[in-house]
């Protein structure tokens, strides 16, 4: 019998919540909605962030180490995705990461930004949020004061793509 | 801009060479150009174009984002306390140098 009525409570609540999600839905946000829209477009392929990256190696071969691209396995909120980028080898003012790029493959236009470091910054090491198109891969590269560069590679799937960027 | 810019930093009297890490978010729209109104209008680009971290007047680190940097845009870095001094930031957007903000670095008496 308490089986019973647990099971009826449970149900009207979910009712409940499910009426008032839509009401907060259909009534606020309408009016915004229809407003605007957005023409950003995912690139169809690689291409440009491929021509983005070859422009930063001008010519070299990156090595697959020294450098972590560290992202969540789900991005829940494709408007503010948390990316964090870190050299694995230590740095000093003889060495250090000059210039970084991090690149998003699919986004309308994908490099999402570029880092420059001095010798006294002693740590290249940083961490931002991004908004992605879709679910893509995701590349940062590193140009190192001894004229190595590195790469780290890394794929998300984004909850909701079009953002609306 | 109203709101002034978070900033949280991980020590302000750090050992020497101790990497100190800072955490910073201004309030920016980001708008990115792709959005549109009704009648068609494209909402104009307006994104934060440069961010700048100096101790004093040696810079430490500069960040250019592009469209894909999220709104009210977060930054999170890390560097080496060499000396004491004054680390400064500077956020820029077309309008000019539009935010600054800045924590006073004592090094910990060894």
């Amino acid at each position: 019998m308490t089986f019973c009525f647990d099971m009826e409570r449970r149900r009207l609540l979910t009712t409940a919540a499910a009426l008032g999600a839509g009401l907060a839905a259909g009534f606020l946000p309408l009016a915004a909605r229809a407003q605007i829209s957005s023409i950003a477009a995912p690139q169809p392929d690689d291409a440009e962030s491929d021509r983005i990256a070859a422009e930063f190696l001008q010519g070299a071969v990156p090595l697959p180490q020294g450098l972590a691209l560290d992202l969540p396995a789900l991005g829940d909120n494709p408007a503010a995705v948390p990316v964090r980028v870190h050299l694995t080898e230590p740095v000093d003012e003889a060495l250090f990461c000059q210039e970084l790029i991090v690149l998003a493959q699919r986004n309308p236009r994908p490099l999402i930004c570029r880092f420059r470091f001095t010798p006294l910054t002693g740590a290249a090491d940083v961490a931002l949020r991004v908004r992605l198109m879709q679910s893509m891969g995701l590349r940062a590269l590193a140009r190192m004061s001894d004229g190595r560069f590195l790469e780290a590679r890394a794929d998300i799937t984004v909850a909701a793509g079009g953002c609306g960027m | 801009m109203s709101r002034p810019p978070r900033i949280w930093i991980s020590t302000e009297t750090p050992a020497r060479g101790e990497i100190v890490r800072v955490r910073a978010q201004i309030v920016h729209p980001m708008e990115t150009g792709f959005r549109t109104l009704a009648d068609g209008l494209a909402l104009p680009m307006d994104i934060v174009t440069r961010f700048r971290a100096f101790l004093d007047d040696d810079l430490l680190l500069e960040w250019l984002p592009e469209t894909a940097v999220s709104q009210n845009p977060y930054i999170e870095f890390t560097f080496a306390a060499l000396r004491s001094g004054a680390l400064r930031m500077v956020w820029t957007d077309a309008s000019g140098d539009f935010a600054e903000a800045s924590k006073t670095l004592t090094l910990a008496a060894a």
